[in-house]
């Protein structure tokens, strides 16, 4: 592998994020070391209008004095793009996690309510039956032909997607809509899944459209019979006399699918790969169903399915010595916060047992701590048991499929093999 | 002796603690924190530190 040179490191060009993850991290180790406020010209997307480019974070220390100052450093203006949201995508995908204070805190507050540990502790049942079926049908899969599966088609993916739609109440005839347009929301524009890169603006308000026409009618329906779900405790709940709006729903509703579906489903799927690769850790944890809780969040930090979100400064502000204008915008990486030596010892080590293991995979400190981030590590504990003791003989037998996207460290396919009881 | 406190206005009723120490923490109906104080402070170090927003805090 060639040693990255500083002048050659451009983070927004779109190869670097199809190269395999040992020669970003590679980059990010330079980065942190040498430059770590560099700053980068924005990437050209059709029909945007560039901004004046940003810098990225790479000191776990710097994205968490950002992080937990919401104030000097908002998400208003897009923490989920690089170039400042045009208002129509703002719409459905502005939700939550780009407002601030005080619209973010009664909203967070209200959505708070249905996500609480208790509520979650009711859906553990729910979660583990998921698991077992889908690792059930996988098998089967794997039996009626040569032993071959998709680890993101047929484990990753329905895993989240079906708690997801379960928790919401979503109709099961609906639900492979739900997730066809999840992928084009979540392809950062990746020309497998958006064909013409021309209409990749286009592409996301149809499926934006699509979503919100199935939460409006969803949340309709609750409002007038109310069920044992998401929706109906979304359409019912009250913070300070305020209700969400359907507009609210639907933009919530495909915030969740992106924020809580995406990143899971890769989470899972890396994290095959990354046991495929350290097999005395996967034998490891499969020997010691005690390991789950800090195995958990050991394959959260090295997978780190979101790899940024953005923050803008409000004011000239400074941070570690350096001042930076008004408006100055900072991608927060968290894959390279993950690997911070200040932080973390030996960080390009996977190691299951890895506590205390502060990783920011979640986010770092602050108001937009994922709000999802129990169910989600109760998903990653209970597939990998799964795996462990339902299907003890997958072997990863090809090359993984990356998603060029700089949001989402993602896979596409992760072809394997159930190759039956030996 | 030494209690846990919670800043009303910087909880956004996460869970985290609760996930930590969950005789001490809890989330009620309404999403708002309540709070048993534990016999012994150590015990919710760990959710002390863990919380997001930094809302909880030990005082003398
Ligand atoms: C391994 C899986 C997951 C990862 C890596 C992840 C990561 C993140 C990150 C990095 C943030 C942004 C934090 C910030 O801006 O400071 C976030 C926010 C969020 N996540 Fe997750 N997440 C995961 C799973 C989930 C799940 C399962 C759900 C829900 C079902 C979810 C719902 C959300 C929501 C709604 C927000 C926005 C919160 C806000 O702005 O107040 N996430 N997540
Ligand atoms: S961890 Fe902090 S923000 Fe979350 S519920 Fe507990 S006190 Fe509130």
């Amino acid at each position: 592998m060639p040693t990255p040179t500083l002048d050659a490191i451009d983070l927004s060009d779109r190869e670097f994020w199809g190269a395999p993850p040992d020669q970003r991290h590679a980059v990010f180790d330079l980065l942190r070391r040498e430059s770590p406020f560099a700053f980068f010209a924005e990437p050209v997307i059709p029909y945007i209008e560039p901004g004046a480019g940003y810098h990225a974070v790479t000191r776990y220390a710097d994205v968490e004095a950002i992080s937990c100052r919401p104030a000097l450093f908002a998400s208003g203006s897009g923490a989920v793009s690089i170039a400042d949201m045009p208002p129509d995508l703002n719409e459905f995908y502005g939700s939550l996690i780009s407002m601030d204070d005080p619209r973010h805190g009664k909203i967070r507050r209200i959505v708070a309510k249905a996500f609480t540990p208790r509520v979650l502790e009711k859906l553990v049942g729910n979660v583990q039956a998921v698991a077992d079926d889908v690792v059930a049908l996988a098998r089967q899969k794997a039996g009626g032909g040569d032993g071959s599966i998709d680890v993101v088609a047929d484990l990753a993916a329905p895993i989240p997607l079906r708690v997801i739609c379960d928790m919401m109440g979503i109709p099961d005839d609906d639900r492979a809509m739900v997730l066809k347009q999840s992928n084009v929301i979540l392809s950062g524009g990746d020309p497998e899944l958006i064909e013409d890169e021309e209409y990749a603006v286009t592409a996301f308000l149809q499926a934006g459209e699509a979503l919100a026409r199935l939460m409006t009618r969803l949340a309709a329906e609750r409002r007038s019979r109310p069920a044992d779900d998401l929706t109906t405790a979304l359409v019912t709940t009250e913070v300070d006399g305020e209700r969400l709006t359907s507009q609210e729903i639907a933009s919530f509703f495909i915030l969740l699918l992106v924020a809580g579906n995406e990143t899971t489903r890769n989470a899972i799927s890396q994290g095959v790969l990354a046991l495929s690769e350290h097999p005395a850790e996967r034998d490891r944890w499969a020997a010691d169903p005690g390991l789950t809780r800090t195995a958990v969040e050991e394959i959260v930090r090295w997978t780190s399915p979101i790899t940024w979100m953005r923050r803008t400064a409000t004011q000239d502000v400074e941070l570690s010595g350096r001042s930076f204008p008004a408006g100055s915008k900072f991608l927060l990486f968290y894959g390279a916060a993950n690997r911070d030596p200040a932080v973390f010892a030996d960080p390009h080590r996977l190691d299951l047992a890895r506590d205390p293991n502060p990783h920011v995979g979640f986010g770092s400190r602050g108001p937009h701590f994922c709000l999802g981030a129990h169910l989600a590590r109760r998903e990653i504990g209970v597939a990998f048991r799964a795996f462990a003791e339902q299907l003890p003989d997958l072997e990863v037998s090809g090359e993984p499929a990356r998603l060029q996207s700089s949001f989402v460290n993602g896979l596409k396919r992760l072809p394997a093999r159930l190759t039956g009881p030996r | 002796m030494t209690r846990v406190v919670v800043d009303r206005e910087r909880c956004m009723s996460s869970g985290i603690c609760e996930m930590e120490a969950p005789e001490v923490f809890e989330l009620d109906d309404d999403g708002v924190l309540q709070v048993r104080q534990p016999a012994d402070v150590s015990q919710v170090a760990t959710a002390v530190r863990a919380c997001p927003t930094g809302a909880l805090a030990l005082v003398d």
